[in-house]
């Protein structure tokens, strides 16, 4: 199965480069990206309520805070569940550097992506080599020695109450307190997020990545560096969740411990598995519907959480790659009635 | 001296309420093959069911036993409903996922009916203490050290000596094998899921009393649970038991001397360090190709 996945892979791959119809492609993409910034600026102007285009740009940065989960989900096949640690640094990194350093936002959010990722070089050593339940677990556990040192190092976090009170949010001209302009700025970093994950998927290394998360042992013997493949993914998934979590901030204005918790990385798995982890945009659809379905129904966070998460499990029972995987087996199944048809 | 004493009496007792919930773990690991993320769920459900039944008006002590029932009745609807269909799976993190989704679906379910707020469950035993050369223990600790002893000496003699018992074995030892010597591999699967949640269940009801109920509550049993049982090696029920005594020991002492606040922090150091020097755990065996 796994060795077929991977004939296909490459298949696809010298059918791709074989058509030569780059070009094309290209423009086409092109106009993908125009039509979403188009959007963005319609929704921008459309949409004068602050608290519906505050939510917009929140749902935003948690959409990139579900991209991180992905590059590991649906890049190497590992289920993080503690990326939050990342999202946590992100909004320690920007909070501390803010309020405690007095440095602008920018600057302190580029610390914290630096630092993110310094981190996740030290984390993924010890830990990526543990595969599947182990890694998992490993890496929730240290998300929880992170909340352990935010509540108790005082001085540094601000303790259990967090850091809260920060002066005006602003990059360069731009202020983040404005909600039309924190919606633009989110959406405008989640786009080119997309852009760029698009591009790292085409490239040597995204196939460096299914292959490892096929069938790491064949990926092994074909010459890929299988430890090297995961760490670099691991490593490139944690500066966006700490820009996710640094941009979580001009929303929720305060910064505790509780950025930590498992909660946090639970919301983007979801939202990953309900858009599909195979689909570069998939976590962004899932974090529309996870946030827009619960917003237009009304619906307590506890009931959203059993519904979602009753969800995931009908998913992972019946269509393990993501809602989507319905509709292309709906097709094919129509498609192949046609052709049954056509064929009597 | 006596406080020492002290400390590892309390450890060791602490470490006999572990050492229920990670025999369950690691049970469901060595046999079902998967890292049920839904443990701490059915051991909120004990820890539930427990107070309803008190709340009623019912003896503890019988109430005890009547929750493990109820769990076990939840795990079997569980297992026969989600788990055994999402397992054989090709997805080969699609157990984690579920269990996980599970148990954040038990979780919220709890909130919903029994709100988020604490809830006590009352023990005939009360705060009395018990004096024993110079050491206080509750009551209460020192019966929940009594069931967890006998339930886990019960659990090995089961196992060791029972027709049953050796067939779940087997299927640890080799799942294939175990199917081609005629065991009902799918039944054996079936009894160790349910088990191992009844044990998470009867952890629940036993610790009720000393720390309230809490929906959340199975999150720390949840990953004190699977520090135990990387600590001990994952699909070893005497790794489990010897990791159980060493964390709960450890904590205790780390409580006493050193930081309470920071004692959350120590069974992932110790599990780390493990992971560092030996991956495979105390007693574990090297991992074969399993997901």
């Amino acid at each position: 199965m796994a060795i077929q996945d991977f004939g296909t892979m490459m298949d696809r791959k010298r059918a791709g480069a074989m058509n030569g119809n780059k070009a094309a492609r290209a423009a086409r993409e092109a106009i993908y990206v125009a039509c979403a910034a188009v959007a963005i600026a319609a929704f921008a102007f459309a949409f004068t309520d602050p608290f519906v285009v505050t939510l917009a740009g929140y749902t935003c940065a948690f959409a990139l805070f579900a991209l991180s989960i992905n590059i590991i989900l649906g890049g190497v096949g590992e289920v993080p569940l503690g990326q939050c640690l990342f999202f946590g640094v992100g909004a320690y990194g920007a909070a501390i550097g803010m309020g405690k350093l007095g440095l602008p936002f920018e600057v302190a959010v580029l610390i914290a992506l630096v630092l993110s990722v310094v981190l996740a070089a030290i984390i993924g050593v010890i830990t990526l080599r543990l595969t599947g339940a182990y890694f998992s677990i490993v890496s929730w556990g240290l998300t929880g020695v992170a909340m352990v040192a935010a509540t108790n190092l005082e001085e540094i976090t601000g303790g259990p109450l967090g850091l809260f009170g920060f002066p005006p949010i602003e990059i360069g001209p731009l202020q983040l307190s404005d909600p039309q302009t924190y919606f633009a700025v989110t959406a405008t970093i989640l786009l080119l997020a997309i852009v760029f994950l698009v591009a790292l998927r085409r490239s040597p290394f995204g196939a460096a990545m299914d292959s490892v998360r096929q069938n790491p042992h064949l990926a092994r013997s074909v010459g890929v560096d299988v430890a090297r493949v995961r760490l670099k993914a691991f490593m490139l998934s944690a500066p966006f969740a700490a820009l996710a979590g640094a941009l979580a901030v001009p929303y929720t204005q305060i910064v505790t411990p509780e950025v930590f918790s498992v909660a946090n990385t639970v919301d983007g798995l979801l939202m990953v598995l309900l858009g599909g982890a195979q689909l570069v945009v998939g976590p962004v659809i899932g974090a529309a519907m996870f946030t827009l379905i619960p917003q237009a129904m009304n619906l307590d966070p506890n009931v959203r959480i059993l519904v979602f998460s009753s969800i995931i499990i009908l998913i992972m029972m019946f269509a393990p790659g993501g809602l989507h995987q319905l509709g292309v087996a709906l097709r094919d199944r129509l498609g192949r009635r046609t052709d049954d048809d056509r064929s009597r | 001296m006596e406080l020492l004493a002290q400390t590892l009496v309390n450890g060791l007792v602490l470490g006999a309420g572990y050492a229920v919930i990670a025999v369950g773990l690691t049970l469901i690991f060595g046999i079902v093959g998967i890292a049920n993320f839904a443990h701490g769920a059915f051991f909120a459900m004990g820890g539930y069911a427990c107070y309803l039944l008190t709340s009623r008006g019912l003896n503890y002590f019988v109430a005890v036993p009547l929750s493990v029932l109820v769990v076990v009745i939840i795990g079997a609807l569980t297992e026969w409903i989600v788990i055994r269909r999402s397992l054989y799976g090709d997805s080969h993190h699609g157990s984690l996922i579920v269990t996980f989704a599970l148990g954040q679906a038990a979780v919220a379910g709890l909130i919903l009916i029994f709100g988020p707020d604490p809830l006590p469950v009352t023990s005939p035993l009360g705060q009395s203490t018990m004096r024993f050369v110079g050491i206080f223990v509750t009551s209460q600790r020192a019966f929940i050290f009594g069931c967890s002893v006998l339930v886990l000496c019960a659990l090995g003699l089961w196992l060791r000596l029972s027709i049953k018992g050796q067939q779940v074995v087997a299927v640890a030892q080799n799942a294939r094998g175990a199917l081609y010597s005629g065991i009902n591999v799918p039944r054996i699967r079936t009894l160790a899921f349910v088990l191992g949640v009844a044990a998470a269940g009867l952890a629940g009801a036993l610790l009720a009393p000393i720390s309230t109920i809490y929906p959340t509550m199975g999150y720390s049993a949840l990953i004190v649970g699977f520090t135990v049982v990387i600590l001990g090696g994952m699909g070893s029920i005497p790794g489990a038991m010897l990791g159980a005594l060493l964390i709960g020991v450890a904590n205790a002492l780390f409580e006493t001397y050193v930081s309470v606040s920071w004692t959350p922090a120590l069974g992932w150091g110790l599990v780390i360090a493990t992971l560092l020097f030996r991956p495979q755990g105390l007693l574990g065996q090297v991992q074969q190709h399993r997901h």
